[in-house]
């Protein structure tokens, strides 16, 4: 049985509440006995677990026991501690199935890649007594960018015209913080829009989570592509839209050709439901369809054309 | 374009064995054409093993049943009757390999570039790849070697065998 981490508790943080002091641990193999009140030993330092993280999408909380919200008794900070948990999942994407892995090393090596890049969540990686790499990851002081955009409540003409050109110039610095990982072979390997945060300080746009990994061989950056196209449809459409969404009478001007081609529900052709949307990037949205013909084999391919759409929206006074 | 040197894109899938036998046939019972058979090696990805030495086991076991796959493709094209010193095998190492011994090497991010590299550098005037036959939504997100090839060759044939 682990020890108490009573002494050091009462030493280190005498305001947490003795009834709920934990144990001590210095192997993180069995994260799932680790909980609130615990004390992770880490090289010099001590982690006091306060809660499990939890994820939530499609208004579910998927709890997330392997990674943990910390307080650093030496610093005072507040960490997200992530434990080695090896796991292959199939993730469904349309009628596909990807199989998908997560990779601790893979998260260590991009984390010290990033390393002062506030382009990408910051942390670094400790190795336990079990010889387990933990990351240590610092909270991102911001919010996320698809919360951010669906807390708007105003009409699309207006979001599209006042505040999108300014989103797309921050999408496409995010973009090309992708780029730069694949120029360094490196995915990574979950790009959600979940995963995308405002900084509070700058407004500048911040990638987390890149311990998933996944074997396309002849289109290594494949899923973080389709990854991008799914973000900036939702950033152009302000939210997403679906077939089932819209009024019958636009509905009847949707055929599948303006549809996603992973999800043909979903509206990628959005200048059908807002026809002041220009060309340019009605061109970008279309190469996510299903009547695209080519596809975007690289990043910079689609940051080329992210960037006459920006173009556009200037010569359109917008 | 030189007509007498082929250049087979071979990964030993059925595909692929069946763009083999194919050439077989087409030049057969002419000894005037050089046939090679190219493979680059696609190592798996070191992130999907929780260590370096499972990761390497299984590196191994790819190569060996990849050089198994040539001698047999090389085989085939002899019994065809190409003569045997108008048959060759390359096999392409990758530069992320554990394994690797050789100087040149393949950086991994396309086969289908590799392949025309190879071919390039070789003189080839046709390059001949087999096809899966895959679904749109399995190109877009993992894209198609043969798709690659036919987009991406300049100054040769390609003979896309499916």
């Amino acid at each position: 049985m682990a020890p108490s981490a009573r002494e050091l508790l009462t030493r280190l943080a005498p305001d947490f509440p003795a009834r709920h002091v934990g144990e001590l641990y210095d192997d993180t193999t069995e994260f799932m006995r680790i909980g609130y009140g615990d004390v992770m030993v880490l090289g010099e330092r001590h982690f006091l677990v306060l809660r499990d993280e939890a994820e939530r999408r499609f208004g579910m909380e998927d709890p997330k026991y392997w990674v943990k919200r910390c307080r650093c008794l030496e610093t005072g900070g507040r960490n997200i501690v992530k434990l080695v948990f090896h796991e292959n999942f199939p993730m469904t994407i349309g009628s596909m199935v990807v199989t998908c892995t997560r990779s601790p090393r893979k998260e260590t090596r991009i984390l010290d890649l990033v390393r002062g890049d506030p382009r990408f969540m910051q942390g670094e990686t400790i190795y336990d007594a079990a010889d387990n790499p933990v990351r240590i990851l610092d909270l991102v002081a911001g919010k996320r960018l698809d919360e951010k955009i669906e807390a708007l409540e105003m009409p699309h003409r207006d979001y599209f015209h006042d505040l999108f050109p300014t989103v797309l110039e921050r999408f496409i610095e995010a973009c090309q913080a992708i780029k730069w990982l694949h120029d360094r072979n490196e995915k990574h390997g979950d790009v959600r829009r979940d995963h995308l945060y405002v900084l509070h300080d700058s407004g500048q746009y911040c990638w987390i989570d890149f311990d998933y990994t996944f074997d396309f061989q002849e289109s290594p950056f494949g899923l973080d592509l389709f990854g991008l196209g799914n973000i900036i449809q939702f950033l152009v459409g302000m939210g997403q839209h679906t077939t089932q969404s819209i009024s019958p009478a636009l509905r009847a001007q949707i055929t599948s050709d303006d549809c996603s081609i992973m999800f043909p529900n979903r509206i990628v052709n959005l200048q059908k439901l807002f026809p002041y949307i220009p060309l340019e990037m009605t061109n970008v949205l279309r190469r996510f369809s299903l009547a695209a013909e080519v596809y975007y084999d690289t990043a910079g391919e689609l940051i080329d054309d992210l960037c006459r759409a920006r173009q556009a929206l200037g010569r359109n006074g917008i | 374009m030189n007509t007498d040197k082929i250049l087979i894109a071979y990964d030993g899938s059925d595909n692929a064995q069946r763009s083999v036998a194919y050439v077989a046939a087409m030049v057969g019972h002419d000894g005037t054409r050089q046939v090679d058979v190219a493979a680059i090696e696609r190592p798996a990805d070191r992130d999907l093993f929780a260590d370096d030495a499972a990761w390497k086991a299984e590196c191994q076991r790819r190569n060996a049943a990849m050089r198994d796959a040539l001698d047999q493709a090389r085989a085939m094209l002899v019994a065809a009757g190409i003569p045997d010193d108008k048959v060759g095998t390359r096999f392409v190492e990758s530069c992320r390999s554990p394994l690797r011994e050789a100087t040149e090497c393949s950086i991994g991010t396309s086969i289908a570039l590799e392949v025309l590299r190879l071919a390039e550098e070789g003189g080839y005037g046709t390059v001949v790849v087999g096809r899966r036959g895959v679904s749109k939504q399995e190109e877009f997100l993992f894209g198609s070697v043969s798709t690659k090839i036919i987009h991406a060759a300049k100054g040769l044939a390609v003979w896309v065998v499916a």
